[in-house]
């Protein structure tokens, strides 16, 4: 009996806490879940790696790359920045790219796929900036052609 | 088979508006050929200014404009035209840049000046009617520091430093600029920063010209005494919102010398001659990756209201660009 009540006491205690902790997410994990999360993440990724593919100017930088690798990076990586609870684990976007010649011209075209694949999926352009603020300072890293 | 050219060209009597029409004619053929992979993303140019310069509607912004990004060269042309109850201003004009370092651009401004002709009831001027005032202006501009849109991550803006030289031919008005004492030709230089706040969608410009220009420079540069001669610093801001990739809303204020007015009212004509600030709300919308259109509603204040019965001059703005 002693043992029923202080599970039941815990169970009442979590069920007490868990709508408090949703009701306050940080203000980054609010991006994540407007991202749809880690589902949503992966399902953008996706369709963002088609359309990588399949642009003129991208489609290049990324056919050699292993498909799986890069997605689940990817994933990672938009997850980590929207405040999800991922971590990124590939390389550094400098040295991931040191031995790539991308330009700024590059670059903003990867943005504009992933602009386009963020319009597919239906997610509200000051939600897509949210994302993109968070991106862009890689710019500092990723463009290796001065 | 090679032909000789039996003709010469005979060349204009303005060489400015040759070279404007030519850069024109230029921009827009290379527009038709060129393998359009220029990258800067959607708006982030900003659009042709009335002076030519890529930035707002009447103001010149740190974006250098075109297409182009590091490493590319890119051209623009542009139409503008606005329109006020007394008066009227049609403008081309076209741009190049290279590198999102460096941008020229070049402008001609038709100013309809028919109101003018009252002035005839003065004094002697000898204005013809219908008489248009038209301007050249070349601009240089070159980023000096900073990323407008990238660098997401700090309040670091972009910024540019630029000069507007002016070339205004009064017509059957150059006796009105004599008794003025403006000066046909003037060179304003100006400092800008551009920064967007990517996660609010807003972007904020600030410019701060040097200039002696009177009504931008459609009235000559600089007074005879007691009207002020010499340059002063204007500020001039815009703020824009961004509603979607491909659509911005956003206002103007541009604040102005007001270098005839004492000079009026020593003649004993009161404030005929006030300038006021210029005011703009406005819409670009970018319907193709090289097309923007804007439209907006100015607030030009007084143009010589000494000749338009005091009206304030309020009226619509339409401008079409095309870049690569």
């Amino acid at each position: 009996m002693q043992k029923t009540l202080s599970t039941f006491a815990l169970f009442l205690c979590t069920v007490a806490a868990a709508p408090a902790w949703a009701q306050s997410p940080s203000a980054s994990s609010i991006l994540y879940q407007a991202f749809g999360e880690k589902a949503g993440l992966t399902q953008l990724v996706d369709d963002f790696h088609q359309r990588l593919l399949a642009d003129p100017r991208m489609g290049p930088h990324f056919k050699p790359a292993n498909a799986n690798n890069i997605k689940e990076q990817l994933v990672d990586q938009f997850c980590a920045v929207t405040g999800g609870p991922c971590v990124y684990k590939g390389a550094d976007m400098k040295s991931a790219h040191s031995n790539l010649d991308i330009n700024k011209g590059d670059f903003n075209a990867l943005v504009e796929v992933l602009q386009r694949a963020m319009d597919a999926k239906g997610i509200p352009f000051a939600t897509q900036n949210k994302l993109l603020t968070r991106l862009a300072p890689m710019h500092r890293d990723i463009i290796t052609v001065n | 088979m090679k032909t000789k050219n039996k003709t010469s060209i005979p060349m204009p009597p303005n060489p400015m508006k040759w070279v404007s029409a030519s850069l024109f004619t230029a921009a827009s053929l290379f527009a038709a050929t060129v393998n359009a992979d220029t990258g800067k993303l959607l708006l982030t140019g900003g659009v042709s200014s009335i002076s030519g310069a890529a930035g707002g509607g009447l103001t010149p912004w740190a974006v250098i404009g075109t297409n182009a990004t590091q490493g590319e060269l890119g051209v623009s042309a542009f139409a503008t035209r606005a329109a006020t109850p007394d008066y009227s201003l049609n403008v081309f004009g076209a741009a190049v840049a290279y590198n999102e370092r460096f941008e020229m651009s070049l402008a001609r401004q038709e100013f309809d000046a028919s109101p003018a002709i009252a002035l005839n009831g003065i004094a002697p001027f000898g204005i013809t009617p219908g008489q248009r005032i038209n301007m050249d202006v070349l601009g240089l501009k070159v980023r000096v520091a900073g990323d407008a849109v990238l660098d997401s991550d700090s309040f670091m803006p972009q910024i540019a430093v630029g000069l507007e030289h002016k070339n205004v031919s009064p017509g059957s008005l150059n006796s009105v600029f004599n008794f003025l004492g403006a000066k046909t030709s003037g060179t304003d230089v100006y400092v800008s920063a551009t920064k967007l706040f990517l996660a609010q969608g807003l972007l904020l410009n600030g410019t701060l010209r040097y200039t002696n220009a009177n009504q931008n420079g459609l009235l000559g540069f600089g007074s005879n005494a007691p009207g002020k001669d010499t340059h002063s610093l204007m500020p001039e801001v815009s703020i824009a919102y961004l509603l979607s990739k491909n659509l911005a809303i956003g206002a103007e204020y541009r604040f102005k010398p007001n270098n005839l007015l004492t000079l009026g009212q020593a003649a004993g004509l009161g404030d005929a001659l006030a300038e006021d600030d210029w005011k703009d709300i406005f819409i670009a919308w970018a319907p193709a990756k090289n097309v923007s259109l804007t439209l907006a509603y100015v607030d030009l204040g007084r143009i010589v209201p000494g000749v338009t019965n005091n009206r304030g001059q309020t009226g619509f703005y339409l401008s079409a660009q095309l870049a690569f």
